[in-house]
């Protein structure tokens, strides 16, 4: 029972949930289609991808930073992927290895940016995102030896990365390992908690001896590793890739994130709820396709659902953090600038 | 008192530096970039070429100097991208119904641009709401509606001859693209030095609160500001559906970032507060000049990307050192 | 003299930034179980000293010991010497719980960096049970309400060892009943033997809890008693002063004070903030609305300028009534308001003088939405040269102006207009004394000019100086006003504790 209270305090989740439901029903009863199992399986398969960088998307966003470069890592790693295997013909096992490295060196070439060069994160990974997708192209195999555009992926152990059990996607479990990982992460680690310390109260973390650089580094690579995880559940369904995969992937996975209340200005959210605002997205995208709105009316309910959840944020957790700053700094206005400051 | 007066000067001379710096900085880096360009292939000098380039630049430059003031008062926008589209659809449906009459067409298209913008100033400046998101909503809102109402065919331009001449004619051999950029250019020029509203934009980005103190219109300011962005890309809408002879829903996609690395490359700085149009401007060449000389040296189009990128950071971070070693 | 019971002794302890010294040879003693209160006005240097201790600043000469083992250093040493500071600006992290904040940084581990969150509860539960204090440490901070957020703070501190503990200003975001319920923690700390410095405005919370009261002005130590040893009265003269010969005043005041009102409220009033003020300022007159720190005097003009708007209430303007509900509104009206804090509120730090000193009357300067350049230089230059700022500019930034000049590129804002009535608050904080003879004259130049000048003022000796009249404020409501033949300091002080004159 504490643990459920102390759930409901700390987290946006709650509100989201029972919209979620509440869509979830609606969408069962207005259109039949939507409740079989075939739809349910597919938006789990099409959606979980999302979930996984949204997850990872939620540690930049909670250190108050941001990372744009995501589609462009997801382009490269699946790059690296398809060269390993099909360019120089090394094992799966290669492939995947090399994969993951590629996502966590770019993510820590976006942290030294941020962290060394001191670039504001916006433009160090608007500026990677340029980068990494022309390296993308750069070591495109399929540019290489065009031949290899129409072949597929045969390497038994990257083709069994995504699956079914039953009618669950892989993705999905891998999904919801992600996020059950994550959460333990974040609750209950020291580390965990430091990323939270760093994004909400900078100094204070300074002064209580964190080292809020490390903890930064961390954020982006792990950003740069979970994109690298979904990838490869892409690929592995796909079977290839091209140069432009992933391409607009940032702004699904920021929009994911903030609808699942993760705060832009850092130190609020979590990765259930990032996740949980990949399968809205994809649930209402789904639903409203299947009810027969035209195919581009998920697009304009995207958009507005995600300025109801900034505007949810902004006049409910957010005031309260705000209104909670305020108090703080209230006192500081009454007493002025003394000759110190100046 | 001499102290003080020391003092006094030193700092003069390090304002004095600092501005130099932030000035001409940028021009430095613009030069050197030409000069080696020339150096290695001289033809990039070539009165041809350099006309190339300013072709090249003037749609997202004409965007770029069009959402300039957004960045200055500490906002962005992100939805350019689709703004571009519907300017375009729309103004290819009233050309069509209206008979190819060219005059509606283009309000039309221009409309497009400023509902938009205030859409997105409403909620950015009585709202209250951060513009990164409120702006990628609507970048999503926007497509969804370009989608929506345009589908996924190709529109195609069937005349009049006037509306192509803004994307393909040309005036004294120079393209007229370059014309649009450079007039849109010098009217945000203007509005920026010689204007009360210029004021005010960098008034609000440098200190909202003593703006408000002053009596500034703050909130007419934020909402202008997006509505000019919006008449930017409506206008980029007008020059590429004249240039290719179509109008698209999907036009546009990650225009915004292009948009957003020539205003970020001329140094503005995405907490507001500073920066110019002639800046964007010049951010805007140095990219369209990378470009250019690249593909001249035969530079792989990867390796351009590569290299646009690196060279942002570079240069970013560059003007931050020149900047830090000056105020010391 | 030994005295076994001081723990941290300060010597000497200097600083001085650019023109102003903001300390000056200040000594002090904290004691075992003893709270300490450290009081004086805005800019006194009670803020720098906090800084010296907790070691965000080093002084320029002096020294610091605890149980005589100097120390020095940066932030952390000064923790690790047992110097812990609950600052007016929150160290929490709202979305945290209670108990990784009380432990933030020094959570106890098992492997894999995995929190070892029974040790943590022990340890946490244990020092809020030796303190007595009862928190849910489950509960994220941003729930709690401020004193528990300040507890928070505090058994943070404790939980650093730390034998020192500094409160600046704890009980700014509290209420009445909060308060009682801080003071309980902090006579508990007091009981085992933490020293504690308390800075507070509220002279009557120093009354309810500290044992010795130092008094800082101008950066130098005015007083250092025990509490028992001292009356309210005599606090609140040497917080703000001392008064000045009579010769002085008569020979700087020339009132030009005419019949008719520039400004006037009746019945003005904020909820929780002010209620029912009544004030008029005449013109070519000069009034002071004095008090303490804390009697909402700067709401009071911030709501006259329509910042903050009152609820209730008028305002007149030459005796017209008028609505206030923006500052443009007040500009208008002929208003001007020179905020506090100059650097947040008031300069464009990026702008030249020219457009800083225009910036509130660019209608002036504009013709059909252009700007007039000449309109703009001339104007600035006009500024610059009345006021005497420097440098002499138009095209300098105020970044590099000293305070002082900062402060006239503000008051030149509002001399370029159809200024009429001009309100300051706190105008000569962090300015030194060269300079503000300079502003004192200005203002009264500005008075001759018939203009009607409020000053808001902590300062006696400025309120002494300037004023034509004065108007006293404490806990939200005037208290007293008194005209030039009546001014006293000791009528200004029995006000400004709250005594209604």
């Amino acid at each position: 029972m504490l643990k459920f209270k102390s759930l409901r305090k700390t987290s946006a989740n709650f509100g989201l949930i029972w919209f979620y439901l509440v869509v979830f029903i609606v969408f069962s009863l207005v259109a039949p289609i939507f409740r079989t199992t075939q739809n349910l399986t597919n938006i789990l398969s099409a959606y979980s991808h999302i979930g996984i960088v949204a997850v990872g998307m939620t540690f930049p966003l909670l250190l108050g930073g941001i990372d744009l470069s995501v589609g462009s890592i997801m382009g490269l790693v699946a790059m690296v992927v398809f060269d390993a295997t099909l360019l120089f013909h090394l094992p799966g096992w290669v492939g995947i290895l090399a994969g993951l490295l590629t996502g966590i060196l770019a993510g820590l070439f976006n942290a030294f940016l941020i962290v060394r060069v001191k670039i504001q994160p916006f433009i160090a990974t608007l500026a990677t995102l340029t980068a990494y997708r022309g390296l993308t192209y750069a070591i495109s195999g399929r540019q290489i030896n065009p031949d290899l555009t129409v072949v597929a992926i045969k390497d038994p152990l990257l083709l069994s990365i995504d699956g079914r059990f039953g009618q669950i996607p892989f993705a999905f479990v891998y999904l919801i390992v992600i996020v059950i990982v994550t959460m333990i992460f974040l609750r209950l680690t020291r580390f965990g908690i430091n990323m939270y310390s760093v994004g909400g109260n900078l100094l204070a973390s300074r002064l209580a001896g964190i080292n809020v650089d490390r903890v930064k580094v961390l954020g982006y690579a792990l950003s740069g590793f979970f994109t690298a995880i979904a990838t490869l559940v892409l690929m592995s369904r796909m079977r290839s890739t091209q140069e432009g995969l992933g391409q607009g992937l940032e702004l699904s996975a920021i929009a994911a994130a903030v609808i699942g209340g993760v705060s832009l200005n850092g130190g609020i959210g979590n990765t259930f709820g990032a996740a949980l605002g990949a399968f809205l997205i994809g649930t209402l995208s789904t639903g409203l396709i299947l009810i027969g709105v035209t195919g581009y009316a998920p697009q304009v309910v995207i958009g507005v659902i995600l300025i109801i959840a900034v505007s949810y944020d902004r006049f409910t957790v957010a005031r309260r953090k705000r209104r909670w700053l305020e108090l703080q700094h209230n006192d500081s206005a009454l007493i002025g600038s003394g000759a110190s400051r100046t | 008192m001499l102290t003080q007066d020391t003092s006094a000067r030193a700092g003069t001379i390090t304002i004095a530096l600092q501005r130099f710096i932030r000035s001409y900085g940028l021009i430095l880096i613009l030069a050197v970039i030409t000069f080696s360009f020339t150096i290695i292939q001289p033809a990039f000098l070539s009165l041809d070429n350099i006309i190339g380039i300013l072709y090249q630049v003037s749609l997202v430059g004409t965007m770029a100097v069009c959402s300039t003031f957004v960045i200055i008062t500490g906002g962005i926008d992100l939805s350019v991208g689709p703004v571009l589209a519907m300017s375009g659809l729309y103004t290819v449906f009233t050309l069509t119904a209206n008979g190819q009459l060219l005059i509606p067409a283009l309000l039309i298209g221009l409309l497009t641009g400023v509902v938009c913008g205030l859409l997105n100033g409403l909620a950015v400046s009585i709202l209250r709401l951060p513009p990164i998101i409120v702006t990628l909503a609507t970048m999503s809102i926007f497509r969804g509606v370009a989608l929506l109402t345009g589908g996924s065919t190709l529109h195609a331009v069937s005349g009049p001859d006037s509306f192509l001449f803004i994307g393909q004619g040309k005036i004294a051999g120079l393209p007229f693209p370059i014309f649009i950029f450079a007039i849109v250019a010098l009217i945000m020029l203007f509005l920026q030095t010689r204007t009360r509203f210029g004021l005010n934009v960098f008034a609000v980005g440098e200190n909202e609160e003593a703006a408000r103190l002053c009596g500034l219109p703050v909130m007419q300011t934020r909402l202008l500001v997006y509505v000019i962005s919006g008449i930017g890309a409506a206008i980029g809408g007008l020059m590429l559906t004249s240039q290719v002879n179509t109008a698209w829903s999907t036009y546009g996609s990650g225009v915004e970032l292009d948009v957003i690395a020539a205003i970020v490359l001329g140094g503005t700085s995405l907490a507001g507060g500073s920066g110019s149009v002639h800046r964007t401007v010049i951010g805007a060449l140095l990219i369209g000049e990378m470009n250019n000389g690249m593909s001249m040296l035969n530079v792989s189009v990867e390796q351009q990307l590569i290299a646009k990128g690196l060279i942002i950071i570079l240069a970013i971070a560059f003007n931050n050192k020149l900047l830090t070693w000056a105020e010391k | 003299m030994t005295d076994n019971n001081i723990l941290l002794k300060a010597r000497g302890l200097s600083k001085q930034y650019g023109a102003v010294q903001a300390l000056d040879n200040v000594d002090m003693d904290l004691r075992l179980g003893q709270v300490h209160a450290l009081v004086g006005s805005n800019g006194a240097g009670k803020s720098t000293l906090v800084k010296i201790l907790t070691g965000a600043v080093a002084p320029d000469s002096g020294k610091l010991l605890i149980e005589e083992h100097p120390i020095s250093g940066n932030t952390r040493a000064m923790l690790d010497a047992g110097i812990a500071c609950i600052y007016q600006d929150s160290q929490l992290v709202p979305a945290l719980s209670v108990l990784d904040n009380i432990m933030l940084g020094r959570q106890p581990t098992r492997r894999f960096g995995f929190l070892d969150r029974k040790t943590q509860r022990d340890i946490v539960t244990a020092l809020l049970a030796k303190h007595d204090l009862q928190l849910d440490l489950d509960s994220p901070v941003l729930a709690l309400p401020p004193v528990q957020q300040k507890e928070v703070e505090i058994a943070k501190a404790l939980s650093l060892n730390a034998r020192i503990i500094l409160m600046d200003e704890p009980t700014a975001a509290l209420s009445h009943a909060e308060v009682e319920k801080l003071f309980r923690s902090i006579r508990r700390l007091r009981e085992q033997g933490v020293a504690i410095l308390y800075i507070s405005h509220m002279l009557d919370e120093i009354f309810t809890i500290a044992d010795q009261v130092t008094v800082i002005r101008d950066g130098k130590v005015r007083l250092s008693v025990p509490i028992a040893e001292i009356s309210k009265k005599m606090l609140i003269e040497t917080m703000l002063g001392q008064e000045l010969s009579a010769e002085v005043r008569v020979t700087q005041k020339q009132s030009h004070a005419s019949t008719e009102v520039a400004l006037e409220c009746r019945g003005l009033s904020k909820t929780g903030l002010f209620e029912n003020i009544n004030l008029q300022v005449h013109s070519g007159e000069i009034v002071c609305l004095t008090g303490l720190v804390g009697a909402k005097r700067s709401e009071l003009v911030r709501a006259i300028f329509g910042v903050e708007p009152a609820d209730r209430g008028e305002i007149f303007v030459y005796g017209e009534p008028v609505k206030i509900k923006h500052p443009l509104d007040a500009i208008r009206l002929g208003m001007g308001f020179v905020p506090e804090d100059r650097r947040r509120d008031g300069l464009f730090m990026s702008l030249s003088l020219g457009l800083n000193i225009i910036m509130a009357h660019l209608s002036s300067a504009t013709r059909l939405g252009l700007l007039a350049q000449g309109t703009i230089r001339s104007v600035g230059n006009e500024q610059i040269a009345d006021l005497g700022i420097v440098p002499a500019r138009l095209d300098a930034v105020p970044r590099s102006l000293s305070g002082g000049n900062q402060q006239k590129v503000l008051l030149g804002r509002w001399l370029t207009g159809n200024t009429r009535i001009i309100i300051l608050d706190e105008p000569t904080v962090g300015i030194d004394v060269g300079t503000k003879a300079n502003i004192y004259a200005l203002l009264r130049k500005l008075a001759a000019a018939n203009k009607a000048v409020l000053i808001v003022s902590s300062d006696i000796e400025e309120v002494l100086t300037v004023a034509d009249r004065v108007v006293v404020m404490a806990q939200g409501r005037v208290t007293g006003n008194f005209d030039q033949t009546q001014i006293s300091q000791e009528l200004i002080l029995r006000a400004a504790s709250g005594e209604v004159m």
